[in-house]
């Protein structure tokens, strides 16, 4: 989830008040946001920010100050604001600015979107705002530049129409941003900062993508680095060229929307650029940038109804979507929308009517009671669990719990046991959590390690998890409730861990039998499986001194370890 | 304390002594033994009790000696000492050799020689021309030898000690140069110094005399009621002694189950009681139930690869049930029959097969939709993983408490109605703020913030009702509600705890120590 910080007095401004943090706290809801944290007022009025939380993923707009002010502003104004530079899909209009397109980049990086932005001199605080847009847009939404990537320049200076093509990485050379010098594709990616951050996207691609201007001067090395020469933007420049590259046109055309809207908010004129294709694009071959491209949505006034369980007319649920930044209208008992130029997240009429629901407000709707009756239960695995906990409890064990992942060494070299019948995490966080656990023993064990000082005599259990390999299962692996039990302390011996398990399945009912074990953890000749008709549910036995010895164990401890799955069954 | 209740705590020994001995009277251990019958050790103890009630007070202490037999000492005690067994060989069988003498008398060579040179000194013994020791005309065994037996015996027959005041000048004399402080295993006697310390009865002792007296308490009262008193019926014929309940009784370590499972079941318990049941699955998990079916696109950026855990092998599974597949498939890449646009890309049929770890408790929810009942409530809380650094705020693995919603009854305001339900009955909330939230799978969603008497305001969970595209792929024509509460701060605190890792210690003690729900 993004948390973007915003200049105040540039929030502010553009909010068209101001607002205490109490009453700001209680309007964030209508943008599904929260106020993080807020300067005090030791920072000067010019430099201080507000650091809000924005948790709706879909609605990438919201993520800068001035998409967040407007969503504020719309929702309490029912005021949509209008944006005309944006063209319908489809259209054609006379732009003075162009960016041809080589069918070269089509497998790398095959879209395009741009626009030109003339305004007041950018502020410090502006230009600070936009390359968080910038940021957040990329990464979050743009996942990380893979889908979606930003440039600015200063379009004044750029030998108009510019060209996006294929280079070859070890071939084509530039000055990026930060550098003084010429660097090849290939060396940004290996030495630049930002080439070793974002390489990633491109260094299985034979054909990388190039921005250039009419001069073949280098504009861009997308989704990578700008030039130092063309790609610098600076405080107090009036005029912007924005373009957004990407894999994705319906991402890559709704970043430039947000970035014009933006932009426009703030007072600078928006003019558009023409894109040409040699190759079809899922908006055409000619597509002019800022454009509307989202398709109506509509919902009916009685699912509206049934999905917020409350009456509502379909003026009053018309009026609440307005007021959510969309233009709205009625057909018969349907409440149809075009979607605001800088929101595309309308998948299916239930979006809309969340919308609905927002542009009315949560407190709206008071709770109301569920009538439907249905009986609750237990799963008899759970039943289960606690009969033979409490049996446990009675014969003096005191009840563990512990986490599942774990290391190779507790898990797999300590027990003593082969690696390969331990599930293993394949891209683990650190060796610590690598391996799921396939018995409750080594976390018994590891309580022993450390519990030594703690009087004795040790008993204790703990019932859970495991994950077993098992070819007959669709996934090759089983997750199965295991109890494990263990006694510890200088009497502790086969004995009283053969007669804690008879007692335990006495009281669950089960009649079993014994047979000879031979499993490594245990001392051979003194451990025991537990046949239930034959089949082999558990086992128990004096723990290993090898074992115990690599726990760092100095007292005898006895104990097993039951597949209560197989129980239930 | 007041006198009776002083009088209430006295143990039997101490009652015998203060009924038998008047105020001012001097006692010491050796007077408890001989009049009162204490045994070693007892008057010791006694003394301590009696001084820290104020009862005796200290009156002075005498060192004196005493000598106390060793091993040796009983040996000669038994078999006499070595020159009288010396002598008495000689005597009967003629001259020999000393180390004749050691091997027949089983002793060692130093002592026969240091034996020898006493007997000869006092006349007795000599040694003749063929260098045996024999014996010197008219000998008789010396007195002071003798005398030496005789203390040794006395010693034996008074429990191995001598002491010092008893002996004459003589005898004392004797048995020093016979005696050693240290290393005294090869001397008969030990030398050992021995503090006799004086105490006389104080003037309070007349009230607690007086007490005993009219309460009866003669310090012959019955202790540990015993099975024998029971069959034999004497208990009916004494009164018990009052014992101090003001003692800190001795630790029992119990048979308990962990709190913060006790936390869980209790979770779980409120839960049921609501109409919910229960359900659980496998940690391990496809791509396609923890995240495909609940209609988050393949490309979304939570799924990247260092979000979740994927198994290293087996990695995948062998198949996807249909025909949840193809119409999961096919919300993903056109809405299907859902009723939406989709997400408008190519959905990938291996990637789904991919196996990883569950990283949210929702798999449960859909995986429980296809054979859901109408109208039905279910939960679980399972086990989840997570690709986060642990910390005092997050594990690799944690519980997720979720669950699902099923009927014609369900829409937002319901929704409202059951967070509510949860905030009121789970968390005990005194105040409860709904606000509009976001999930991948949910349209609308809401988050419950409540405000819990200890905590104050944190957020209890997140709703929603389950999009379409997630409930008609797995066959569900009505409203889903799916929920989720974060629980663990609630257990946290429940057990008083700071630190998410603490609910998971390994540590015995300090699980031991935790306490329960309160």
């Amino acid at each position: 989830m993004p948390k973007i910080e915003v200049n105040e007095s540039l929030f502010f401004k553009l909010l068209g008040k101001k607002m205490d943090a109490a009453s700001l706290e209680a309007i964030l809801p209508n943008a599904k946001a929260e106020l993080d944290a807020w300067d005090d007022s030791s920072t000067d009025i010019d430099e201080r920010t507000i650091k809000i939380e924005l948790n709706d993923t879909n609605r990438p707009d919201l993520w800068s100050t001035a998409g967040l002010a407007r969503q504020l502003r719309v929702r309490e104004t029912g005021e949509v604001p209008s944006y005309p530079f944006f063209v319908p899909l489809g259209e054609s209009r006379k732009t003075t600015y162009t960016v041809i397109v080589d069918e070269s980049v089509r497998k790398v990086r095959p879209y395009l979107a741009g626009f030109v932005a003339r305004g007041p001199a950018i502020s410090d605080a502006m230009l600070k705002d936009f390359i968080q847009t910038q940021e957040k847009l990329t990464w979050n939404y743009g996942r990380k530049r893979r889908s979606v990537s930003i440039g600015l320049y200063r379009p004044s200076i750029i030998a108009w129409p510019v060209h996006f093509r294929g280079a070859d990485p070890d071939k084509e050379s530039f000055v990026p941003l930060q550098e003084t010098r010429n660097m090849t594709l290939r060396q940004i990616l290996a030495e630049h900062p930002k080439g070793k951050e974002y390489g990633f996207i491109l260094q299985d691609e034979a054909v990388h993508p190039l921005l250039l201007d009419d001069k073949d001067r280098v504009l861009s090395y997308p989704p990578i680095i700008n030039s130092a020469d063309l790609g610098a933007v600076l405080v107090g420049d009036q005029d912007l060229f924005i373009e957004v590259t990407g894999t994705e046109y319906p991402s890559v055309s709704l970043t430039a929307s947000i970035l014009a809207c933006d932009l426009a908010d703030m007072g600078f004129n928006i003019e558009n650029v023409e894109v040409q294709y040699p190759y079809d694009t899922p908006f055409g071959r000619r597509v002019v940038f800022p454009g509307y491209f989202q398709p109506e949505m509509s919902a009916g006034i009685e699912e509206t109804k049934k999905l917020l369980g409350m009456d509502m007319s379909t003026e009053e649920a018309r009026q609440a979507a307005q007021r959510m930044g969309s233009r709205t209208r009625i057909e018969g008992d349907r409440i149809v929308i075009k979607p605001a130029e800088y929101r595309n997240d309308f998948l299916h009429p239930v979006d809309l009517i969340e919308d609905i629901l927002m542009g009315m407000g949560m407190d709206k709707f008071p709770p109301e009671k569920p009538h439907d009756f249905t009986i609750g239960r237990l799963s008899p695995m759970e039943e289960l669990s606690r009969k033979a906990k409490l049996s446990f409890v009675g014969m003096g064990y005191q009840e563990m719990i512990y986490n599942y992942l774990g290391g190779r060494r507790e898990y797999i070299d300590k027990m003593g046991i082969e690696p390969g019948s331990v599930v293993k995490i394949s891209n683990p966080m650190s060796e610590s959590f690598e391996y799921l656990r396939n018995s409750p023993l080594p976390g018994l064990l590891g309580t022993e390690s450390v519990s030594s000082k703690a009087p004795y005599p040790h008993r204790i259990f703990e019932i859970g998890k495991v994950a077993l390999f098992d070819e007959a299962e669709n996934y090759g692996i089983a997750t199965r409730q295991y109890a494990g039990f263990l006694s510890s302390h200088a009497q502790a011996d086969y004995n009283e861990t053969a007669s804690h398990a008879a007692t335990l399945l006495f009281y669950l009912g089960k009649e079993y039998a014994v047979r000879e074990a031979q499993d490594c953890r245990f001392i051979p000749g003194r451990q025991a499986e537990l046949l239930l008709a034959g089949k082999r549910v558990g086992i128990f036995g004096e723990i290993h001194p090898a074992v115990l010895e690599a726990f760092g164990i100095t007292m005898p401890c006895a104990g097993g370890e039951i597949d209560l799955d197989l129980l239930l069954n | 304390m007041d006198a009776i209740s002083v009088a209430k705590t006295l143990h039997p020994l101490e009652v015998r002594i203060l009924l038998a001995y008047e105020p001012g009277s001097e006692i010491d251990g050796e007077i408890l033994r001989s009049q009162l019958h204490f045994r070693e050790g007892q008057e010791n103890q006694t003394f301590s009790w009696l001084l820290a009630k104020g009862l005796i007070e200290e009156q002075g202490r005498t060192q004196s000696l005493f000598f106390e037999l060793t091993a040796l000492g009983r040996e000669y005690a038994d078999k006499g000492i070595p020159e009288r067994r010396i002598f008495n060989f000689i005597s009967k069988k003629g001259a020999a050799r000393l180390p004749e003498l050691a091997q027949e008398l089983g002793l060692d060579q130093k002592t026969v020689g240091s034996a020898f040179g006493i007997l000869s000194k006092e006349g007795a013994l000599g040694m003749n021309e063929e260098k045996k020791a024999s014996l010197l005309p008219g000998a008789v065994f010396p007195e002071r030898m003798e005398k030496l037996g005789a203390l040794i015996a006395r010693a034996l027959a008074a429990d191995g000690i001598l002491e010092e005041a008893c002996l004459d000048a003589e005898s004392l004399e004797l048995v020093k140069s016979v005696a050693k402080k240290r290393g005294a295993q090869d001397a008969p006697f030990r030398v050992a110094e021995r503090e006799r310390v004086v105490y006389r009865l104080s003037q309070a002792t007349a009230e607690q005399r007086q007490i005993l007296k009219s309460l009866g308490v003669t310090g012959e009262e019955l202790g540990a009621l015993t099975p024998a008193m029971l069959e034999s019926g004497a208990w009916k014929k004494g009164s018990f002694r009052p014992y101090n309940i003001g003692v800190t009784p001795a630790r029992t370590i119990p048979g308990r189950k962990n709190p913060y499972v006790e936390f869980l079941e209790s979770v779980k318990d409120k839960l049921v009681s609501l109409g919910f049941e229960e359900f659980d699955g496998n940690m391990v998990e496809t791509e396609f139930w923890n995240s495909d079916a609940l209609f988050m696109p393949q490309f979304h950026s939570a799924r990247d690869i260092h979000d979740v855990y994927s198994i290293e092998k087996p990695s995948m599974a062998k198949f996807i049930e249909e025909p949840h597949l193809s119409k999961v498939a096919a919300a993903h890449e056109n809405g299907g029959d859902t009723g939406s646009r989709g997400w408008n890309y190519h959905f990938d049929r291996d990637f789904t097969r991919r196996l990883i770890l569950r990283s949210q408790g929702t798999v449960l929810s859909a995986r429980q939709l296809p054979t859901a009942k109408v109208p039905g409530k279910y939960f679980g809380i399972v086990r989840c993983f997570r690709y986060d650094k642990v910390d005092a705020t997050h594990l690799s693995d944690f519980y997720q408490t979720e669950g699902i919603v099923l009927g014609e009854d369900v829409n937002l305001r319901t929704l409202l109605g059951f967070l509510e339900m949860f905030a009121v009955e789970v968390a005990g909330a005194k105040e409860v703020k709904y606000v509009p939230g976001y999930f991948p799978f949910t349209e609308p969603s809401v988050e419950v913030h409540i405000k819990h008497p200890v905590l104050g305001w944190f957020e209890l969970g997140g709703s929603g009702i389950f999009r379409p595209e997630v409930t008609k792929s797995l066959g569900i024509d009505v409203p889903v509600l799916a929920w989720g509460l974060g629980i663990d701060r609630m257990a946290l605190m429940a057990l008083g705890l700071n630190d998410l890792r603490e609910l998971f210690s390994p540590d015995l003690e300090s699980v031991r120590l935790r306490r329960a729900l309160q």
